[in-house]
């Protein structure tokens, strides 16, 4: 299948020329309105409001005149809603995670889409009349600022309505004469209905909003279409088409950590309650689009367990295939009981989807910190290597490094004092509970769990491993000698740097001594942290993830007995160091497999670099698939591949450092990228050229 | 017990053989085609590979050296070169010790239709090798990938003892068979009647090098000796690709055939197809 020719248009017109940026207005001072507000002295509530009715207000709509979905983001910058010297002051007196906003949640999108904003006011009237009885102030306060918020949105709608009758655009008028203050009647006015919540949520400066379980909470819009015969198959992929489209217009616009770091996931499959599969015509509608088009956002996951068929993961691999690096794959047979281990209800962990990385979420009921910070293991053993002369066996050893990652975990969780997050009352408006107790989400929801990352795993345990069979096993070096040749950077003796360096003895190589260690690293951690609550009566959940974790922990971090030199970074998430020459992809999976990953599940997937050779045609991609599977099937929690393509080759070339397993195969010819010569990685960088 | 020399283990091959498999790369080989891309598995003996390209001139590897007028393969560089820039192609295994590094995944081989491929190098080089391994994997899964340039009854009795073959055919002419191969493709095409006689499924392969094989001629030649054979799956053509010379370098060799190595290939699967061979391009 190929894109249509409308879709090909429009996909030229927003991404590849990117012609829609003449629309966009000049960029304010984003510090301006919040002197206004101050000297009216608004609370944070208020002025969160006041934001998203000034963004809104501010838009200039834009209607072109054959689209199906509309909306287009032209103020560039989002006005903050205090005074330097005021966030300063908060800053203060509270624990700022990030931005200070609310984040990476899963808002339930349905809660407004199937009720149509007229209900929900006459929901919100009531709650407020209700709450002026009981004189709860700060309750109506907050529930007029939310009726007011969908009033503000239904008059933008109105303004996107005139504009698209004036430009003839009778689609795009007719959707927006009937929402949102009425529930869809076709899918299409639902994917335009969550155009428009999505485009709200990213304008009152909340971000990194996940997109969820889109297969399921659309399924019925798409059904009923398909039932009364309006949709077929094909104009119901055109249209999914535009919708993910829109995903991509205002992107490089949206609030992240880092520039494309939107966090647009999107969620597939799955099992239910009762165990049944819930993966639907719409799931793989949602995949053939995303392999169509080949954007990065919506970055799709895959929910899969062990009686997921093969044919699911061939769907996925060919997605794979484009080199995107989703999606990525989550196992419900591991995540759903570790949520379930840690308390979240069977219903509410059955129905789990991912933050903007990897962080398992609950939409609408979890105002989870999956990321709040993260805990470098690497550290936890080069404090232990400071004292390394007092350690007779490396059992001692093992459990200095226990006491570092309890006293770590100790801190970590000690950090979080007084936390504080900006109101954010339309995202309320889809968070369980929120109105019906009158309360902003930003205090909390059902579930208030922070998540630790624990970073640099690999080059923990590959260190610890050299230290055993260095130190203690062979006595070949001294633990003198080895420390300071650590706080020399391996000064004086880069033979045994490279020794060990390339010692096979290191985590991914399927050895039970190297992978024991890991086991215990990660055993460790999750130890540290049970039983421990945060100020919000929640828990704190270990995780494999790094976010950016493996590049901050390791810019200062002296050299590690693995043979890392200072500053060198440590793997990203759950992988191999990028020092260790693994014995292949079985082994990786293996050596990965083996630690108890229901006890730290929090998120962080096993990264897997294959050559996009491997992707050649149905019969290896079938083979691949058959890999991921057996990852899930021997118990992997999650996996991420990457299909490495010419991008990634020209990166190689300039940083082999980073790129030593990247493997490259023609024929039976295989080997290693990064040791070949210009020419012939030259070409190989232009035969990719020819296969796309 | 025998042993043999390895050059690599690869695991995860998807396209040596049914389902996902583990390919040990055997070294020696009786041919010296011109367009080889393993120079490494030709002698049978381990050798030195340098990878020149990230190479950062520290000087270590010649401060070690003691035969700078020519390798003896005595191998003292290697440990010393700080980006292990330096490596031994060539391993030297007890059939039991590479059955146990083989074995250690059969777990994931079983569960996906796969199992151990030989290819090389000329597996055959090494048959009582192969075989004694093979008496070791615990009925897995065996294939081969052969130039089926061997005596008749080694490649009678290796054929018996495995579930898959893949052979190439690379021309048909003995003459230039002879010239760009080095050997006289008799041997082969009695081992291919003697091949399709034993029934076992098989598959051909063509390395299709551009101006030596690829003609009408020739892939119709080869074609004609594969009509009406049930045990065949299909032929696959496999086009030159020029990366083929990347590891001659690394040897201290010279890659320099004789061909254009720049010339696109004609991949002619219509010349198999009008016969109802099924067939394809790799």
């Amino acid at each position: 299948m190929k894109m249509t020719e409308y879709i090909s248009r429009l996909r030229d017109y927003f991404i590849v020329e990117q012609k829609h940026h003449e629309f966009r207005q000049p960029a304010t001072d984003c510090r301006q309105m919040a002197k206004v507000w101050r000297q009216q002295k608004l609370s944070d509530l208020q002025r969160a409001t006041k934001r998203l009715v000034w963004m809104l207000e501010q838009e200039k709509p834009v209607v072109l005149k054959d689209e199906t979905i509309a909306l287009l983001r032209t103020v560039p910058a989002i006005p903050e809603i205090f005074t330097e010297e005021e966030f300063e002051a908060i800053r203060k007196e509270h624990y700022i995670h990030e931005r200070g906003k609310v984040c990476n949640v899963n808002p339930l999108y349905s809660q407004l889409i199937d009720v149509g904003f007229d209900r929900k006011k006459e929901q919100l009237r009531d709650l407020i009349a209700d709450n002026e009885l009981k004189q709860d102030t700060d309750a109506v306060e907050f529930l007029s600022c939310c009726l007011e918020l969908l009033g503000t949105i239904e008059q933008f709608a109105e303004r996107y309505r005139e504009e698209a009758r004036r430009v003839g655009n009778r689609t795009v008028a007719e959707a927006f004469a009937h929402i949102p203050q009425q529930p869809p009647r076709t899918f299409s006015e639902a994917l335009q209905f969550f155009r428009l919540i999505h485009y709200c949520l990213w304008a009152s400066f909340n971000y990194h909003n996940t997109v969820g379980r889109f297969d399921q909470y659309m399924f019925p819009y798409y059904d009923r279409d398909i039932k009364n015969g309006t949709l077929t198959h094909d104009s119901a992929l055109e249209l999914l088409e535009e919708f993910f489209i829109s995903f991509n217009k205002d992107s490089d616009l949206y609030t992240g950590m880092q520039q494309g770091d939107n966090g647009q996931s999107m969620v597939l499959g799955g099992l239910d309650q009762n165990g049944k599969e819930t993966y639907n015509e719409l799931s793989d509608l949602c995949l053939q689009a995303s392999l169509e088009l080949k954007l990065i956002d919506p970055k799709i996951n895959l929910r899969v367990n062990k009686k997921t068929p093969l044919s699911a993961y061939e769907r996925g691999t060919h997605l794979t295939k484009q080199g995107l690096g989703f999606p990525q794959y989550a196992n419900d047979d591991i995540v759903i009981k570790a949520l379930k281990r840690w308390g979240y209800s069977d219903e509410d962990a059955h129905n789990y989807v991912v933050a903007a990385c990897w962080e398992f979420i609950i939409p609408g009921a979890g105002m989870d910190l999956p990321n709040i910070n993260g805990l470098s293991f690497p550290m936890a053993v080069t404090e232990m290597v400071g004292h390394l002369e007092e350690f007779d066996t490396f059992e001692d050893c093992l459990a200095a490094v226990k006491e570092n990652i309890f006293q770590e975990a100790e801190r970590l969780c000690g950090s979080v004092h007084n936390l504080y997050m900006e109101p954010a009352p339309f995202l309320s408006l889809m968070m369980l509970d929120c109105i019906e107790n009158g309360k902003d989400i930003s205090f909390g929801g059902r579930y208030n769990n922070f998540g630790l990352h624990g970073s640099g795993l690999s080059t923990a345990v590959d260190s610890l491993a050299a230290v055993k069979k260095y130190v203690y096993d062979d006595a070949s070096v001294s633990k003198k000698e080895l420390l300071k040749l650590l706080e020399n950077n391996f000064a004086g003796n880069e033979e045994l740097c490279t020794k060990l360096r390339f010692s096979s003895d290191k985590m991914g190589n399927d050895n039970d001594e190297v992978d024991e260690i890991a086991v215990k690293l990660l055993g460790w951690f999750a130890d540290a942290l049970d039983g421990k609550q945060n100020e919000r009566g929640g828990i704190f959940r270990p995780g494999t993830g790094s976010a950016m974790y493996y590049v901050w922990q390791s810019e200062n971090l002296m050299a590690t007995p693995d043979g890392r030199k200072q500053g060198e970074e440590f793997a990203c998430n759950y992988s191999p160091s990028l020092l260790a020459r693994c014995d292949g992809p079985f082994s990786i999976i293996k050596s990965f497999t083996k630690p108890d990953l229901v006890r730290v599940c929090n998120g962080g997937p096993l990264t897997i670099e294959l050559h996009d050779t491997l992707f050649r045609n149905d019969d290896s991609i079938r083979k691949v698939a058959m890999f991921v599977k057996t990852f899930i099937d021997l118990g992997g929690h999650q996996m991420q591949i990457n299909a490495v393509n010419r991008e990634k080759m020209l990166d190689a070339k300039k940083h082999p450092e980073k790129y030593r397993n990247l493997i490259v195969r023609v024929w039976g010819w295989s080997g290693y990228f990064v040791e070949l010569d210009d020419v012939y990685q030259d070409q190989i960088i232009k035969r990719m050229e020819l296969m796309m | 017990m025998s042993r043999g020399t390895v050059f690599d283990i690869k695991q995860m091959a998807v396209f040596d053989g049914p389902g996902i498999r583990t390919t040990v790369f055997l070294k020696g080989c009786p041919l010296r085609c011109q367009w080889c891309h393993n120079p490494e598995g030709l002698e049978s003996f381990p050798q030195l590979m340098v990878s020149h390209h990230a190479c950062i001139r520290c000087g270590r590897c010649e401060a070690v050296c003691e035969h700078p007028d020519g390798c003896m393969n005595c191998f003292a560089c290697v440990d010393v070169c700080p980006l292990q820039l330096r490596k031994i192609a060539g391993t030297v295994y007890t059939d039991e010790a590479l059955a146990k590094i083989l074995l250690k995944n059969q777990d994931i081989l079983r569960m996906n239709g796969g199992g151990i491929t030989f290819s090389g190098g000329e597996p055959l080089m090494q048959a009582g090798f192969v075989l004694d391994v093979i008496d070791r994997l615990e009925g897995m899964h065996t294939a081969i990938e052969t130039s089926g340039y061997c005596k008749a009854d080694i490649f009678q009795r290796v054929v018996n003892r495995l579930d898959f073959i893949m052979m190439d055919i690379k021309l048909i002419d003995p003459e230039r068979h002879r010239h760009f191969t080095g050997v006289d493709n008799r041997l082969i095409l009695e081992n291919l009647e003697r091949l399709k006689g034993t029934g076992k499924p098989f598959v051909i392969r063509v390395p299709l090098i551009p101006g030596v094989n690829d003609t009408e001629e020739n892939l119709t030649a080869t074609a004609k000796l594969l009509i009406d054979v049930e045990s065949l799956q299909k032929v696959e053509l496999l086009p030159y690709h020029q990366t083929a010379g990347a590891k001659y370098e690394m040897l201290g060799k010279e890659y320099s055939p004789e061909f254009d190595t720049a010339r696109e290939v004609s991949a002619m699967q219509s010349c198999f197809e009008s016969f109802g061979i099924p067939c394809t391009v790799l």
